[in-house]
């Protein structure tokens, strides 16, 4: 036993440690999805029969008006998020200065990412209220009165990436707040021998060094973006008409209030493609300089 | 975040009852020792959908009581009713209790054709059902066999203040005309006519099957459910003019869709909107003391002569197909089912009673849809009781949208008669 495991444990341990992992891996994700777009396929209800109907299902995605605005709002949550880590970064920069008291400065910022999303949403939907609202109370200090964002249809979307940016912005806070605290002393200091202060320091000095940093930001809040579901089920449910649904929300309205599973595997189906552009990008960005030996 | 919650909403039925059958197995194993010879299937789970604290309380008695005069130990589950709605169709199929909630007629039919609700028509001969239940229940009965017991009748139309109503000396409107002068007269008094908030969008279904009851009669509204009728049809537009012409009157709270129905009851308890569009559980946005003020009034008639069908809905009480102890749940429904017993379970949501032997009631909401219910000549459930769930969603999102904005009916309607055809196949 013990030469057995003397011979074979430098691939049998790390495969027993990984083991679990990928076991977990293997049934929740990669067995789900697979099983997903085999689902999207078929007519089914979630519970009788399937009946094969090839790409129908896809077919109908196509003329199915709410498909399209729900893509629409992904693209604007998409584009709205891209504001969470240049405003991080910019907050990050901004605490990370050694004055009394930042401490609880910077405890105060990271409190959206302590908050439940639910929690978020909950009062973001108070604070838009038309009646008794903080927005509606500050319009009427000036004699003006709120519009009732959840429920135009052309504001609503941009309303609920607002809530959901809060905590984002938080996120990119924390990860830019502990990429400056890993800057080379050397390297700055010799920027200031050189002369560089100001803009030409962080462009030139600062930055480069937060590249890897920055990279996760994007990455993370690129999902974000695209998993984007709690908000907006907590704060319009899609509404008014759908025009707040998103990809997540639609997939989750059809197969579950609709009973049409196979319809809702087909929109996560489109909601994997998508994602899965994305993610081969981060990954060949991430490997690269790992294959290059760096 | 998102697979997450729904895992939590699929899994939540099996680990509830997971947890039982760790009590229940406790249970058993003390019973077991103590007397090995009853210990064996003397078991009974429900799920309950019940959000309404004492009505849980009158549940849980009555199943006290029967715990002790059969010797049956009871658990029920209770869930949170919306995630209820979603937490049934994956615990019919796997781990279904022994007993359920749910609703009559099509959303009752939606189960029974997947065969997952079991056929009670033995219980219904035994008990002599019928002769008490009268047509209530054709509710639960498919091709001629009972899948459940009807609950409570939920009565909609509308409801008001009366002491609001006595000191500006309004009366409820008998006529869509009076709606309109009513409204009038409930703008300049500042109030909003109609307190309507369709967040959760079904209450606009709500006003569209009353327009369309008193407009086009039941049988069409039935053809319409089930998907014989077209949306576009000429029959249709009547309904939504009329409707329309209420909207552009600035009939409904303003920004409706931002507010769900439990803030518009609130409104009209708060003397800041003059009438709502509900059911007697319209008592819950009321506190105790000012429950006395609330007063029904049928929705008014639009079209002369027209027959009074009205919305009436039955919810229900189930044996899953897939439930182990059928026998002590049929046990446990006779005794639920006893009149005393289910005039009691009843009474908190003021829920009129379908059986004829009950005890009359002390509850004046009660005794007023009882009163209403005997002009009544036919009636439905609910647009999103009445017609296939698929068909509903999207119904309930386009009366929605037709609430907020008017002008688009032509292209809600077309959107609706393309859902109806792919659902119906028509």
């Amino acid at each position: 036993m013990s030469t057995f495991w003397r011979n074979h444990r430098h691939w049998m341990a790390p495969t027993l440690f990984i083991m679990p992992g990928a076991l977990l891996f293997a049934v929740v994700i990669i067995l789900a999805s697979a099983q997903t777009i085999w689902v999207s396929f078929f007519d089914w209800d979630g519970v009788g029969a399937k009946q094969w109907v090839g790409l129908a299902n896809y077919a109908q995605l196509l003329d199915d008006p709410q498909f399209h605005v729900s893509l629409k709002n992904n693209l604007i949550w998409l584009a709205m998020f891209m504001l969470a880590p240049p405003l991080g970064l910019a907050l990050a920069l901004l605490l990370n200065q050694p004055i009394r008291g930042m401490r609880v400065m910077k405890s105060l910022f990271f409190v959206p990412l302590v908050l439940a999303s639910v929690t978020v949403g909950v009062v973001f939907t108070w604070v838009y209220d038309p009646t008794f609202g903080l927005l509606s109370l500050i319009f009427s200090s000036f004699g003006a009165t709120a519009p009732a964002l959840l429920s135009d249809e052309h504001f609503v979307t941009f309303a609920v990436v607002v809530a959901a940016l809060w905590p984002q912005v938080a996120f990119c806070l924390v990860l830019f707040l502990a990429g400056l605290n890993n800057l080379s002393e050397d390297l700055i200091g010799a920027g200031r021998v050189d002369g560089a202060r100001g803009w030409p320091m962080l462009i030139h000095v600062i930055l480069p060094q937060l590249r890897e940093v920055s990279f996760i930001a994007l990455a993370v809040t690129v999902i974000g973006a695209l998993r984007s579901f709690d908000m907006v089920a907590v704060m319009t449910s899609g509404g008014p008409f759908g025009s707040s649904t998103v990809l997540a929300y639609q997939m989750y309205e059809q197969s579950i209030f609709s009973y049409r599973f196979g319809y809702g595997a087909a929109i996560a189906t489109v909601l994997f493609v998508i994602m899965a552009v994305f993610i081969a990008w981060y990954l060949h960005t991430l490997l690269k300089p790992e294959r290059e030996g760096v | 975040m998102a697979s997450n919650d729904m895992i939590k909403l699929v899994t939540r039925a099996p680990a509830s009852r997971r947890q039982f059958l760790i009590g229940a197995g406790t249970a058993l194993a003390g019973m077991t020792l103590g007397a090995p010879a009853i210990a064996q299937s003397k078991e009974l789970t429900i799920i309950s959908n019940i959000g309404n604290a004492s009505q849980r309380e009158v549940l849980q008695r009555i199943a006290s009581a029967y715990e002790k005069e059969s010797g049956v130990k009871v658990a029920i589950n209770n869930m949170d009713h919306e995630a209820h709605k979603t937490a049934i169709r994956s615990y019919l199929v796997v781990g279904a209790p022994d007993i359920c909630f749910w609703f009559s007629g099509n959303r009752m039919k939606a189960f029974v054709q997947r065969e997952l609700f079991d056929d009670i028509s033995d219980l219904f001969a035994r008990e002599n059902y019928k002769s008490v239940l009268g047509p209530a229940a054709g509710a639960v009965t498919v091709d001629g066999r009972q899948y459940g017991l009807p609950l409570g009748g939920l009565l909609w139309g509308l409801f008001y203040r009366k002491d609001v109503f006595e000191e500006k000396g309004w009366t409820p409107p008998k006529r869509l005309e009076d709606l309109l002068t009513l409204g009038e007269k409930a703008k300049s008094a500042g109030m909003i006519p109609v307190s309507m908030g369709t967040k959760e969008m079904w209450p606009a279904a709500g006003w569209f099957d009353h327009m369309n009851l008193r407009i086009n009669g039941l049988d069409k509204h039935m053809a319409l459910m089930d998907g014989k009728m077209s949306y576009t049809d000429p029959a249709m537009l009547p309904v939504f003019d009329k409707w329309a012409e209420l909207i552009n009157a600035g009939l409904f709270s303003p920004n409706g869709t931002s507010f769900g129905w439990e803030q518009a009851a609130a409104a009209l308890a708060q003397k800041k909107a003059a009438m709502m569009d509900l059911a007697g559980f319209i008592k819950y946005g009321f506190p105790e003391s000012q429950q006395d003020q609330i007063a029904f009034a049928p929705f008014p008639e639009i079209i002369q002569g027209m027959a009074r069908y009205e919305d009436f809905a039955l919810n229900s009480i189930h044996v899953p197909k897939n439930a182990k102890n059928k026998e002590n749940a049929r046990d446990f429904l006779a005794y639920f089912y006893k009149p005393d017993n289910l005039a009691a379970f009843l009474e908190t949501e003021s829920a009129v009673p379908p059986r004829n032997d009950c005890p009359p009631s002390k509850d004046p909401l009660v005794n007023a849809a009882v009163e209403s219910l005997k002009t009544v000549e036919g009636s439905a459930q609910y647009y999103d009781r009445d017609t296939d769930p698929d068909m509903a969603q999207e119904g309930l999102k386009g009366f929605q949208e037709f609430m907020a904005k008017p002008d688009r009916r032509d292209q809600i309607l077309e959107r609706l008669e393309t859902t109806r055809k792919r659902i119906f196949k028509a």
